[in-house]
């Protein structure tokens, strides 16, 4: 019995959204507890690793959606607005959770012992299953017609495309930032 | 290294079903040979049988050079829930070199609405009859055969690709043209598609041509005249309306003069809504870039807030920790 793309895609779709709602769940929690809100201030090391470990699958898993999202997807190339800016938020989100991942990695728990730092590492986490939450409502509008967050008239018809030397330069100094970052932490 | 090969061997057992299998999505319109009935599924010895019935319709005889219309027509229609069914136009059924521009056919249209040998459609619910037609224009004296050939999934479980094809083919005499035949000009091409709200004038050139008369219809409907001028020497226009939807809609001519009245065949012009495009390396590049731009954004933020720690040396998610 073999297995679509389709089915494999609504398979890793759930695994990617799953994992990226119960971090950014568990973010709001973190960054709650780390301000000493609802009495939380004890479970800071539970909600940490919680956000942290579901975001890092959620991050596993998304190639995976991308791959048989591609293979399951009808016609060649992506030629539908949808996917542009499924594409686009998919990839938006993905380099935020990397970003939270690789700033928890390289800070540590102490992060949350500073008020700005938790916060936004709070709102990173959160941002990015935002994104994905929207990444995925946009994949339920292009394949049912319909989706969750139709409610809030989201703009999924319009595509802002930079022009190639504007990314070119985004590219260069994304790089750029990274490498001074790294030199600086040595 | 231990655990990076297993995961990898996962990932690719993950996808080891999905591409050997068929493609449940279709492959798109393309010019392509009846092997690729089996190709596209992966290996043809596993293809079932359809019970479909494929009957190719074609006149006996056409003149060389000028246009004439194939009829591919699928009965008892069984395919998977999403109804798509794809079909082919051959010249044989070697399954390799079996296109009809191998034997020198040139496909003008079909009712798909491009130029290619196989078209997919989507079957509705219900529907157990199907027919697409191509136009052609005729190759060198000689004769030919034309075969029409299907593929398809099935609901029975078994996710078998299913094939099937015609068991006559259409058997076509192509004959010199008559010095004095009323014809299109070899060289016109009709058009096959437009945006839905644009009216269409089409430009004829024809020889031997003294009157000219024009009929269009929505596909299988009742046919309707339409006014055509002459423009001189052997040049006509004529206006098609708009569709207000994306549909077909026919339409051929009555050319007239010294020689035997003809009759084109039925010419197939396909309105579609205003089609998207997109760049696609812009929007690679613009991808990239915003996974970097956010990525680095972030953590440099971070790095401006907090300081690198080397406590909770422990911590999994620490540099140096255990995973």
């Amino acid at each position: 019995m073999m297995v679509s793309a389709g089915t494999l895609h609504v398979v890793s779709t759930e695994l990617t959204v799953g994992a990226f709602a119960m971090a950014g769940l568990a973010f709001l929690l973190a960054g709650l507890s780390s301000h000493g809100l609802l009495g939380l201030q004890r479970h800071l090391n539970l909600m940490d690793h919680v956000a942290h470990f579901a975001l890092a699958f959620g991050l596993l898993a998304m190639p995976m959606a991308i791959l048989t999202g591609i293979q399951a997807s009808p016609g060649e190339g992506i030629d539908h607005p949808l996917l542009i800016n499924k594409m686009l938020l998919a990839s938006a989100s993905f380099g935020l959770a990397f970003g939270v991942l690789l700033s928890r990695r390289t800070h540590g728990v102490t992060l949350w012992d500073d008020t700005w730092g938790s916060r936004w590492q709070t709102m990173g986490g959160m941002a990015a299953s935002g994104l994905i939450l929207a990444t995925a409502s946009i994949g339920g509008t292009f394949s049912r017609g319909e989706s969750l967050l139709d409610m809030f008239h989201l703009p999924y018809e319009q595509v802002p495309i930079f022009p190639i030397w504007l990314s070119g330069i985004i590219v260069m100094m994304a790089l750029a930032n990274l490498a001074m970052m790294r030199r600086s932490n040595a | 290294m231990n655990r990076l090969t297993t995961l990898s061997i996962v990932f690719l057992l993950l996808f080891a079903p999905t591409l050997g299998s068929a493609n449940p999505n279709g492959v798109g319109e393309g010019t392509f040979d009846a092997q690729c009935g089996g190709a596209c599924h992966g290996d043809a010895d596993m293809n079932k049988s359809s019970s479909s019935i494929v009957t190719v319709e074609a006149p006996d005889t056409v003149y060389e050079g000028l246009l004439t219309s194939v009829s591919i027509t699928v009965e008892q229609i069984e395919t998977t829930q999403t109804g798509l069914l794809g079909i082919f136009l051959l010249s044989s059924m070697n399954g390799a070199g079996d296109t009809p521009s191998d034997q020198g056919w040139s496909i003008v249209s079909n009712s798909g609405g491009g130029s290619e040998n196989y078209v997919e459609v989507t079957v509705n619910p219900g529907q157990s009859k199907h027919t697409v037609t191509w136009t052609l224009r005729a190759p060198s004296v000689g004769t030919y055969a034309l075969h029409g050939a299907i593929h398809h999934g099935g609901q029975d479980g078994s996710d078998a690709p299913f094939f099937g094809a015609s068991n006559t083919p259409a058997s076509i005499d192509v004959q010199t043209v008559p010095e004095d035949l009323p014809r299109l000009d070899e060289a016109f091409n009709p058009p096959v598609e437009r945006t839905v709200g644009e009216g269409t004038t089409v430009e004829l050139t024809t020889q031997f041509v003294e009157g000219l008369r024009v009929e269009w219809r929505v596909a299988g409907g009742e046919p309707q005249e339409v006014p055509a001028t002459a423009n001189g020497d052997e040049t006509w226009s004529f206006e098609l309306p708009a569709s207000l939807q994306p549909s077909v809609i026919e339409w051929r001519a009555h050319l007239s003069g010294e020689g035997p009245e003809q009759t084109t065949p039925w010419f197939q012009l396909k309105s579609e809504e205003p089609k998207w495009s997109v760049d696609e390396t812009t929007a690679y590049v613009q991808s990239i870039a915003m996974l970097l731009a956010f990525m680095a954004g972030f953590m440099a933020l971070q790095h401006r807030t907090s300081s690198p720690s080397k406590a909770y040396e422990d911590d999994m998610f620490e540099e140096g920790g255990e995973a």
